[in-house]
């Protein structure tokens, strides 16, 4: 029977051994901002390797070493999303002697004490995700919260013709950035859109689209005349777009929501999901190398305040990075884009992860 | 009929409950529970918890608790959909058959330690628990695979229904495996009331020592019962794969309990001995019910589980007391 139990773990290792690698689809890059010429190493250092998020975010990085030939950029990151093994890829790096670090931290914190060191090197630090880090140059999100939200209730609003109850989805009632999309978005309808009504609590999915599904099919006995759904968590509109299409209600009721076109892809064309929202990580990696790069070659306006735009040549110089176009500057270190994806069965089929 | 042997069984208790919990739901948001919808809503959700309840029902007979049929569910999709996947062979019958030995292989290391090591159920599958888990996550990965994103047919096995009926505002339909579970119940209701395996369930779960005796084969029969445990597991992670349209290593992990209080409301004796098919339908109906409804009577969903514990006390308490007053006669006539 042990023998038995031995030939299963052999089979559970081979099937891991032949597991294929997400194919990532190539796009045009967004070409060149300034001539460079001038020869640097840009690293930049992921949460984690081998997810789809991240290999999208590894072609950002080879577009960005196409438009500047003269500059070595890569990406690294741990195999496990682990702290400890990210600050011990950046000490790799550092020692390597690289000229610039981007780093999207697993744990703000536990890369301070890095940072630093990098920094005292003489090395660029830049983050994103990670809006209040400490020992950096800049941090770039890719939009504010606030924003995003409302962008998310726009499209609701219209595709329910402006009328009718809605209920909203978060991962938990202290998932910060959920419940910042949340609060702006029901503010804006409130200030914007009023024939339509909020109904219920902010429902809790705890990110698991199993516990949306249910909650979705409650809603639907409980709210009659529900027709829209606003989701946070990448896995709400799943379960909830489940929950509608079972009840044969996706020409009736509209759900959007933050999400990932491989989570959400069979749900999108059957019209049980309508349009999800979130920001390409491609896009993301390239503004983090480009601004990396803004410093190195000294093009940086040492005069940057709190609500300024960036300087002309990234505002207006720069029109083929879709999002990043014009930024704003928070707390001055951390600079917003507005960088949100909408994907509707229209686009579904660009994207890949 | 004995009126009074028929108010005295569980599964009489039980069906009292349920029928009175329906009865104020419906008294109270008659629109909401009772419509066609509700009643699918219910039945689906009946679907993971019976099959793994059938499971657990035959372990309790026979004296024994297992706490390791989550893992090996969940180790039994993710492994199977990984195989699906890798080799291409994109079968829903594939799938219950990879299901089905995994799951089997896995319940048989239980019945090895418990049938020849003879080691206490309960601290063998709370170690198989964790050792299936976590050699899945280990080995095999942690990642949550949409079943969309890399199956075709295995995916739409999600959107196959038995009847779909049309509303004023869309549609009620009842998944096919709720077929499955029916089917299931009747074999093991089969095994249990019409063989002499089943006997041999029994007997063990009564009174080991009387049964080996009695000339039945205790290890062979532990066998069995782990064996077949775990290819209900295995079956029930499949169907919980094909309804939720994912393999999340994450989730299943936790029904155990739901399922305990099922088969438990349902008659059968945690000491083992008794038991019943139905008792133990009703029983996953009643669970079902209270999680799926309370919401209709304005109940916050933070209370299911407080009622949920208020049932089980209620519905296992009124025959332990009333078995207690029948021993206390029996003593006093003995004595006097």
């Amino acid at each position: 029977m042990l023998r038995r139990f031995m030939i299963s773990m052999l089979l559970i290792l081979s099937v891991f051994a032949i597991f294929g690698v997400v194919t990532a689809q190539d796009s045009a890059t967004p070409g060149p901002l300034f001539e460079v010429t001038n020869k640097y190493t840009m690293a930049t250092v992921v949460k984690i390797t081998g997810i789809a998020w991240f290999d999208r975010m590894e072609q950002g990085i080879g577009w960005f070493g196409q438009d500047f030939p003269s500059v070595t950029a890569f990406q690294q990151g741990p195999a496990e999303a682990d702290a400890a093994q990210q600050v011990q890829v950046i000490e790799d790096l550092i020692a390597q002697g690289v000229d610039s670090l981007c780093v999207i931290p697993f744990q703000p914190e536990t890369v301070e004490p890095v940072l630093q060191r990098a920094r005292e090197q003489g090395i660029v630090v830049i983050t994103h995700e990670s809006s209040a880090q400490q020992n950096i140059d800049f941090d770039i999100e890719a939009f504010d919260n606030a924003a995003f939200g409302r962008n998310l209730m726009d499209n609701l609003a219209e595709r329910m013709n402006f009328e009718g109850e809605y209920t909203v989805f978060v991962g938990s009632l202290t998932s910060k950035t959920h419940n910042e999309w949340v609060d702006s978005a029901i503010a804006h309808q409130i200030a914007t859109y009023p024939n339509m009504t909020l109904v219920g609590d902010k429902n809790e999915s705890f990110d698991d689209p199993q516990v949306a599904y249910e909650k979705m099919q409650e809603l639907l006995v409980q709210f009659p005349n529900l027709r829209g759904v606003q989701g946070s968590a990448s896995t709400d509109v799943a379960g909830v777009g489940q929950a509608v299409e079972e009840a044969g209600l996706q020409d009736e009721i509209v759900v959007v929501g933050t999400s990932l076109p491989s989570i959400a892809r069979d749900l999108i064309p059957t019209g049980a999901v309508d349009m999800i929202s979130f920001w390409d990580p491609a896009y993301a990696g390239y503004a983090c190398n480009l601004i990396a790069l803004t410093m190195l070659e000294g093009k940086m306006p040492s005069q940057l305040t709190d609500g300024t735009g960036l300087p002309p040549f990234l505002s207006f110089g720069f029109p083929n990075l879709p999002g990043y176009g014009s930024m704003t500057l928070n707390n001055g270190k951390a600079f917003y884009g507005s960088a949100w994806v909408e994907v509707t069965a229209e686009n579904l089929a660009n994207y890949d992860f | 009929m004995n009126w009074r042997a028929l108010f005295a069984r569980q599964e009489f208790i039980i069906l009292v409950i349920l029928i009175a919990l329906c009865s104020i739901i419906a008294i109270i948001n008659p629109t909401a529970f009772l419509s066609v919808q509700n009643l699918f809503r219910i039945l689906r959700a009946c679907i993971v918890l019976g099959i793994f309840a059938l499971g657990t029902l035959i372990v309790l007979i026979s004296g024994g608790i297992d706490v390791s049929f989550p893992a090996v569910a969940i180790t039994a999709l993710y492994i199977s959909t990984r195989i699906i996947v890798d080799t291409g062979i994109d079968s829903v019958p594939l799938a219950f058959l990879l299901g089905s030995l995994i799951g089997l292989a896995l319940g048989l290391v239980n019945g090895v330690f418990i049938g020849i090591f003879r080691l206490p159920t309960l601290i063998v599958t709370l170690g198989t628990l964790n050792l299936f888990r976590g050699a899945l996550l280990f080995f095999v990965g942690s990642e949550r695979i949409r079943l969309s994103e890399v199956t075709t047919n295995f995916a739409e096995a999600s959107r196959l229904n038995l009847v779909t009926v049309q509303l004023a505002r869309g549609e009620a339909s009842l998944h096919f495996t709720f077929a499955l579970l029916l089917v299931l119940a009747l074999v093991v209701w089969f095994i249990l009331s019409r063989t002499m395996l089943g006997r041999a369930i029994y007997a063990i779960g009564g009174d080991r020592e009387a049964a080996e005796r009695a000339g039945f084969n205790i290890v062979r029969t532990q066998f069995f019962i782990y064996g077949f445990v775990g290819l209900l597991a295995g079956i029930g992670g499949i169907v919980y794969g094909i309804l939720s349209r994912e393999a999340d290593p994450f989730s299943i992990v936790g029904a155990e309990l739901d399922v305990i209080a099922a088969v438990v409301l349902g008659g059968a004796l945690i000491t083992g001995g008794r038991g019943t098919v139905i008792g133990t339908l009703l029983g996953v109906l009643l669970i079902t019910v209270i999680s799926n409804n309370l919401v209709l009577l304005g109940i916050p969903t933070e209370w299911q589980r407080l009622v949920i514990g208020i049932l089980i006390i209620i519905g296992v308490g009124i025959p332990a007391l009333q078995a207690l007053r029948r021993r206390s006669t029996r003593l006093t006539h003995s004595s006097g």
